[in-house]
């Protein structure tokens, strides 16, 4: 008998022990999910990282607030902050004559855009805070659509009077710089690039239309549904498979009212000071956030075929969904697909 | 029973107790299951798999905002903003569709096995 239970002994307790030490080994080498929700710049922010440590996945999460809180204060001009020179402090200034010296990532974004005035020949324009302010009333009214005269009495300023000085110095000449087309594609993609500093490389974030994503830990890619611009319930139209990239998208069938049985959604042509009409929405495939966010705006303002001159001559891939529900891709867009 | 058929009972149960613990962190999500968020904070993950029909509250920025829960789908029935877009939006229940209450920073994200990470709109 006693010798029955010692086998029983030796039997089991290695097997409860090795049994311990893989549950703790898997807890300690789980890849673990860690998420946050933000609300900057108007807009629903979901950040996700997968780690192991969890307390290093926390001080991250930590820092991409701190960035989307940096960018959102600096990109703000309906509001100033203590010790922030902003885009309101910019064209609320005072004297006309004063230069004014501006956060590096404030010079940069502005510099951007003034980049892609040129390489969009005009269609993404930062100088028309006064025009997208004079549409956000009326879609916020919803009560009618304002005239071209009212329209031409607030185009004041040009991007020619935004000038850029050497040593982060910007020349007031009170113009009502607008970065919504910039400032989300720039945050996320300085979120991303921190998270890839500090050695976390699976993770996904989605700023409204803007995702950018690492490398999952469990598979090869993430996959990113695009809203179908017709559907009332989040249904998606296609699905991009990838990792590293960053997918963005723009349409005019989220932020808009209706006048008269016609729609008019939020993104404004500079050329004609009205919402453009060219297509539903369309989506920017990229490496760098911030060329997705303003391509995809220059795209939703150009005609398709010229769009895809345009996108032709970058490293981006794109998908129109045109006003008769057509789905037109650039070439290279069987690459996202799934193999 | 003797001592002998007493140590083997308790090794049984242990090494069961044990794989249960495993079992557990492999499979711990439902099939269906709602995430509801207030800011930062999960405040309720309901399993949608039960179909079951009930309201929840809880506090957004703006006070009470109530959820319901019916079968396998979930809205917000009542909460307080200048718009009410959220509990106009009605029911989802499809996977990565979402409710968000912007002025009560409320979030409902719909969780699914094996489906899309996200949804770019």
């Amino acid at each position: 008998m006693q010798e029955k239970i010692n086998r029983w002994i030796w039997i089991s307790l290695p097997i409860l022990v090795i049994g311990l030490i893989i549950l703790y080994w898997i807890e300690k080498n789980e890849v673990k999910e860690f998420t946050r929700n933000l609300f900057y710049m108007d807009t629903y922010i979901y950040v996700k990282i997968e780690a192991k440590d969890e307390k290093k996945a926390t001080e991250a999460l930590e820092q991409v607030e701190q960035i989307y809180d940096s960018y959102h204060k600096l990109a703000d001009r309906y509001q100033a902050y203590d010790g922030i020179v902003n885009l309101y402090t910019i064209y609320h200034n005072t004297d006309p004559d004063a230069t004014l010296t501006i956060d590096e990532r404030l010079y940069d974004m502005i510099a951007y855009g003034k980049e892609w005035y040129e390489k969009s020949h005009g269609k993404l324009d930062i100088s028309m805070g006064n025009i997208i302010d004079v549409w956000n009333h009326y879609r916020t009214m919803q009560t009618g659509i304002p005239s071209q005269e009212e329209l031409m009495l607030h185009d004041t300023g040009s991007i020619q009077d935004i000038i850029l000085l050497d040593h982060n110095q910007i020349q007031n000449n009170h113009v009502n710089i607008d970065l919504g087309a910039i400032a989300k594609g720039y945050a996320t993609e300085m979120a991303g690039n921190y998270l890839e500093s500090i050695g976390i490389t699976s993770y996904l974030i989605n700023a409204g239309g803007n995702v950018k994503v690492g490398k999952p830990s469990h598979k090869d890619t993430y996959s990113i549904g695009i809203e179908d611009p017709n559907s009332t319930v989040g249904d998606v139209f296609k699905i991009i498979y990838g990792k590293n990239i960053s997918v963005v998208t723009s349409g005019g069938y989220e932020r808009y009212y209706e006048y008269e049985g016609k729609k008019y959604h939020h993104i404004i042509d500079p050329d004609t000071n009205m919402p453009s009409s060219y297509m539903k929405s369309v989506t920017v495939i990229t490496e760098d956030s911030r060329l997705g966010d303003v391509l995809s705006t220059v795209l939703f303002l150009l005609p398709i075929e010229e769009g895809k001159a345009l996108v032709d001559t970058l490293p981006v891939e794109a998908i129109w969904y045109d006003n008769n529900d057509v789905i037109i891709t650039s070439k290279g867009i069987a690459n996202y697909e799934q193999k | 029973m003797n001592k002998n058929d007493g140590i083997m009972i308790g090794v049984i149960l242990i090494l069961c107790l044990l794989s249960i613990l495993i079992f557990a962190k492999w499979d711990k999500k439902g099939d269906k299951i709602a995430i509801v968020y207030y800011q930062d904070e999960v405040i309720l993950t309901i399993d949608l798999a039960k179909n079951e029909k009930k309201d929840y509250q809880v506090m957004g920025k703006n006070g009470t905002v109530i959820i319901e829960v019916n079968q396998d789908k979930i809205r917000v029935k009542q909460e307080n903003s200048p718009l009410h877009i959220c509990s106009k939006q009605g029911y989802i229940s499809k996977n990565t569709e979402s409710i968000v209450c912007l002025p009560n920073q409320i979030v409902i994200q719909i969780q699914t096995k094996n489906a899309i990470d996200t949804v770019v709109h």
